[in-house]
């Protein structure tokens, strides 16, 4: 019980099943000191001899439903809850940090937009995608099969298994949905109202959950929080300050019925390069474009098809695809059906619309054929192996020698600057010399944006590109270059962010430090980040995702540094940013990161198992308080496993007032799970003594504080409770005429 | 400022509690912590939770005053201890008073947490404000010497046993008075 709280990649095994969490309940509690035992227990022991039904029974109606068969939909697989299944198709590969390590990762995916001739979308809409092309790869995107190789940019290359691209559509690139001031439509608000949502659609009548444990016994990361960070990362929209959401490149697709098929690619390439679906002005046009012929296999001749590719090809380069897709819509009954994948990276905004409507029961998941999704799989293959990831290493590669490498100072070694740059010595600089002002005139500040050939939006965007490609050192020392030069220019969302990346990229980058300092710096940067976007900004969607991102990488980084990741959780909880549910979410995040923390090296000393037993105890309590007693008895149960490693005898404080307060929220955890379940919690535990003592004390705790303190030193499981030395000094204290306790 | 002033007894059992409020500066000597009064179970969770830090801190800190040891955020607490050579800890929480302008926390921020606002401290040098100054560090050196004296000579009376609860209102006393003459 030594390795870190989520560390083993090992699968959990399905929660909540009464074996293994009965029989630890069991050993700990072995002469009727009923007084902590979990609820299921408690159920199962309550039920068996007051009703006929059979043990059996008990179990069967546990929601063990994930491990059915027929996963449909992620809602439809888990309407129970929430934490033990929810959740994409891609939780369970790995455990713990890695999966949010991976989650932040994959988080900072490239852009690629889509830009489909009408006849496309039309044979798209024919096989049931209402929203074109787009929808139809978007899912497919998320992961590319197989493994990606990427060369960073000292020349070693790194396999990654989980690479993945957002496609989005060019028609509503850039352009924020309307209505988005308001404060119910905020981001913020609308991952509140997902996370609301989750909550309540896991509220069956038996709606119950634990948090799946692995094999250790260490709580894996709550899916509910999983789900939280995968919307606040997917909130933020393409915005000027970071280039995350802004296109790496563009697929232009034509379709096999088109008529005059390269005057058509001609013209659309143009209106995304010109006309009106051109790209706001602070995106860098300079992306990759990649053209795609979809051949209808139903309607159209295979050999007209490709010699249009093969013209395709002579026309505009390498960077084309033949996508071959049978044009008739695919039902659940024909035989070679697949479901196509679930979205991952939803805004909240579309996740909301989804939910609305999964629970109007008009969420039909397509399905493709076999052939069709086997062949768009290996189309986005090859576009990111074979087009996207060059690109991007070789814009990464130019840029760092043009540019990031003259501002580096190494200036005269490349000859080749091009004009545009050349305002770049005297602009930015002059901001460094302390010409104060308003920096170096490349930043536009009535319209708040870099214009995207100024070398520090390019180094930005090298940066970004860096990120994507997962270089984090080189992205770390780039954004470390260009973050004074925004403060300089009072750019202060391209501040914040590069702070926010900077920070981000060294806890990333696996190599660097372990060092104190390089911690302290990394706090700093958080710091800035947060104030820059809190304070001059205003902007408390990024200000949350950089909290949250600084919380849970630096619990992933162990050691000292959960100690910060959990201050930063609490300072979440401080500003206000997240709503109630959110809140508690914190909470139990800050439990994680104190579980997490584990004693240096076979000493007994520098665990955090009292603050995290304490924070997850509260966590129960607003749990309660937002009426979730399965989730409040999670965290119950978290606790007692936190706390079984410092307390002296299971399950008794050795304070009066923390004893009460443990004691009653118990009690009221399970009165409201059994009342949830349809249970009449009054004379239910009367089959045994030690509760009903318990009981009889929680009664009497109502009527009369002091009554009820006494009689709780008083409790029998208590008296003989070993310790010979305490038990003494209990009965001292009650006796006592003037006690503290009650005073204080 | 308000203190709750604990003596644990090495199996972390508590054998002397005590709320006081700063009495200097015009203060009346009454704890006025910032929980509701259905939440002053909170005092001994943070003081139970700074047990971990105190375990931690014992080792690698020379004297037997450890300083200022931890902090509780969201309450603005902050944690002193003491060790005694029978492994005895003196813990002493202090939160210093509610600001004024302290309601910054938003929608959802629980009453259970009390509300924040913590980080701004009023840039005044006294121990009632300042919980982290050196000041407040050295009242509370000589606060914790003078209850340690007094301790010392509680514990060799001939009627009490180690680990036993501590009801001598003769220490009560002067742990009132040290307080007062102190923090």
């Amino acid at each position: 019980m030594t390795s870190p709280g989520d560390g083993t990649p090992v699968k959990p095994p399905p929660s909540f099943s009464p074996g293994p969490a009965r029989a630890t309940s069991k050993s700990r509690y072995p002469d009727g000191q009923e007084v902590t035992h979990s609820i299921d227990a408690e159920l199962a022991e309550a039920r068996s001899p007051s009703s006929p039904t059979p043990l059996s029974a008990t179990t069967a109606e546990l929601p063990i439903r994930s491990a059915s068969p027929h996963a449909r939909s992620v809602r439809s697989s888990t309407p129970q809850l929430a934490r033990s299944s929810l959740g994409s198709p891609f939780d369970g590969r790995f455990d713990g940090s890695e999966d949010i390590r991976s989650l932040i990762i994959r988080a900072f995916s490239p852009t690629v937009t889509v830009h489909a001739s009408e006849d496309t979308d039309e044979l798209v809409r024919n096989k049931g995608f209402r929203g074109g092309f787009c929808e139809l790869i978007r899912p497919f995107g998320e992961t590319v099969p197989g493994k990606v190789i990427i060369r960073d940019s000292v020349g070693s290359s790194r396999a990654w298994e989980d690479y993945g691209v957002r496609f989005v559509d060019l028609k509503g690139f850039g352009r924020s949905p309307p209505g988005r001031d308001s404060a119910r439509d905020s981001p913020l608000a609308q991952i509140e109202e997902v996370l609301e949502k989750q909550l309540n659609s896991a509220e069956g009548p038996i709606g119950s959950s634990v948090p799946s444990k692995d094999v250790l016994g260490f709580p894996a990361t709550t899916p509910l929080c999983k789900l939280f960070l995968r919307q606040l990362l997917s909130s933020t929209s393409a915005a000027p300050h970071e280039t995350f959401g802004h296109p790496v490149a563009s697929v232009i697709t034509i379709s096999s019925r088109n008529p005059a098929p390269l005057e058509t690619l001609r013209q659309l390439y143009a209106e995304s390069n010109t006309g009106d679906k051109r790209l706001p002005e602070w995106v860098n046009q300079e992306y990759l474009r990649y053209y795609v012929l979809i051949h209808d296999e139903e309607r159209d001749d295979i050999t007209e098809s490709t010699k249009l590719y093969d013209q395709m090809k002579r026309h505009f380069g390498l960077h084309c695809h033949l996508l071959r897709l049978r044009s008739s819509q695919c039902v659940v009954t024909d035989d070679d059906s697949v479901q196509v994948p679930q979205c991952e990276w939803l805004s909240p905004q579309r996740t909301v619309i989804r939910e609305t409507l999964v629970d109007l029961g008009t969420d039909d998941t397509p399905y493709l054929f076999d052939s069709d999704a086997t062949a768009i799989r290996s189309f986005i293959r090859e576009l990111i192996v074979q087009s996207v990831i060059p690109f991007m290493e070789n814009r990464v590669a130019v840029w760092n020698d043009q540019v990031a490498s003259r501002r580096r100072g190494i200036s005269g070694r490349f000859m080749s600057m091009s004009r545009r740059w050349a305002g770049f010595g005297s602009g930015s600089r002059s901001g460094i010399g302390g010409s104060s002002g308003s920096g170096s005139g490349n930043y536009d500040s009535d319209q708040h944006f870099y214009s995207p050939d100024s070398p520090e939006a390019i180094l930005r965007k090298m940066a970004d590109f860096a990120v994507m490609l997962r270089d984090w050192k080189l992205s770390a020392s780039t954004y470390e270059m260009i973050r004074s030069d925004f403060g300089n220019d009072k750019a202060w969302k391209y501040h914040a962010a590069a702070h926010e990346m900077c920070a981000v990229s060294t806890l990333l980058n696996p190599m660097a430090m372990s060092a104190k300092i390089k911690l302290e710096s990394v706090d700093q940067m958080f710091e800035t980040a947060c104030y820059s976007y809190l304070t001059r900004c205003s902007d408390p969607t990024h200000a949350l995702r950089c909290l949250a991102l600084a919380v849970e990488l630096l619990k992933s980084r162990g050691g000292s540094a959960t100690e910060s990741a959990a201050r930063w959780a609490m300072r979440v909880m401080d500003f206000g940013l997240v709503g109630s549910v959110g809140q508690i979410l914190f909470m139990e995040r800050v439990a994680a990161c104190y579980a997490s923390k584990t004693p240096a090296g076979g000493a007994k000393w520098g665990a955090r198992r009292r603050k995290a037993g304490m924070w997850s105890l509260f966590a129960a309590d607003q749990w309660l308080k937002l009426g979730k007693p399965n989730l409040a008895s999670a965290c119950v149960e978290e606790a007692e496993r936190l706390y079984g490693e410092v307390l002296e005898t299971d399950g008794i404080f050795p304070m009066p007032e923390m004893q009460t307060f443990v004691d009653n929220l118990r009690h009221a955890v399970k009165v409201e799970y059994l009342e949830a379940r349809g249970f009449d919690a009054r004379d239910e535990p009367a089959t045994e003594d030690p509760l009903d003592t318990e009981e009889t004390s929680e009664k009497l705790e109502k009527i009369d504080k002091r009554n009820h303190r006494r009689s709780l030193i008083g409790l029998p499981g208590q008296l003989d409770a070993g310790n010979l030395k305490m038990t003494a000094t209990v009965r001292d204290s009650e006796n006592s005429p003037n006690d503290d306790f009650e005073r204080a | 400022m308000s203190y709750y002033f604990t003596i644990l007894s090495p199996t972390d059992t508590p054998i002397f509690n005590i709320a006081f409020g700063t009495s200097k500066g015009g203060g009346d000597g009454i704890a006025r912590f910032r929980f509701p009064d259905t939440a002053q179970y909170m005092n001994q969770f943070i003081i139970h939770s700074s047990l971990d830090i105190v375990e931690e801190a014992q080792w690698t800190n020379g004297g037997m005053y450890l300083k200022h040891i931890d902090t509780y955020p969201p309450a603005a607490a902050y944690i002193s201890a003491f060790l005694t050579p029978s492994g005895a800890r003196f813990l002493l929480l202090h939160q210093p008073p509610q600001l004024p302008s302290g309601s910054s926390s938003g929608l959802g921020s629980s009453s259970l947490l009390g509300s924040s606002a913590s980080t701004t401290r009023a840039s005044s040098s006294s121990v009632a404000a300042n919980p982290t100054s050196p000041q407040t560090e050295e009242a509370v050196r000589q606060f914790m010497n003078e209850v340690y004296e007094s301790y010392v000579k509680t514990s060799m009376s001939p009627f009490y046993k180690q680990g036993m609860e501590i009801k001598s209102p003769v220490f009560r006393t002067k742990v009132t008075g040290a307080g007062k003459k102190w923090l």
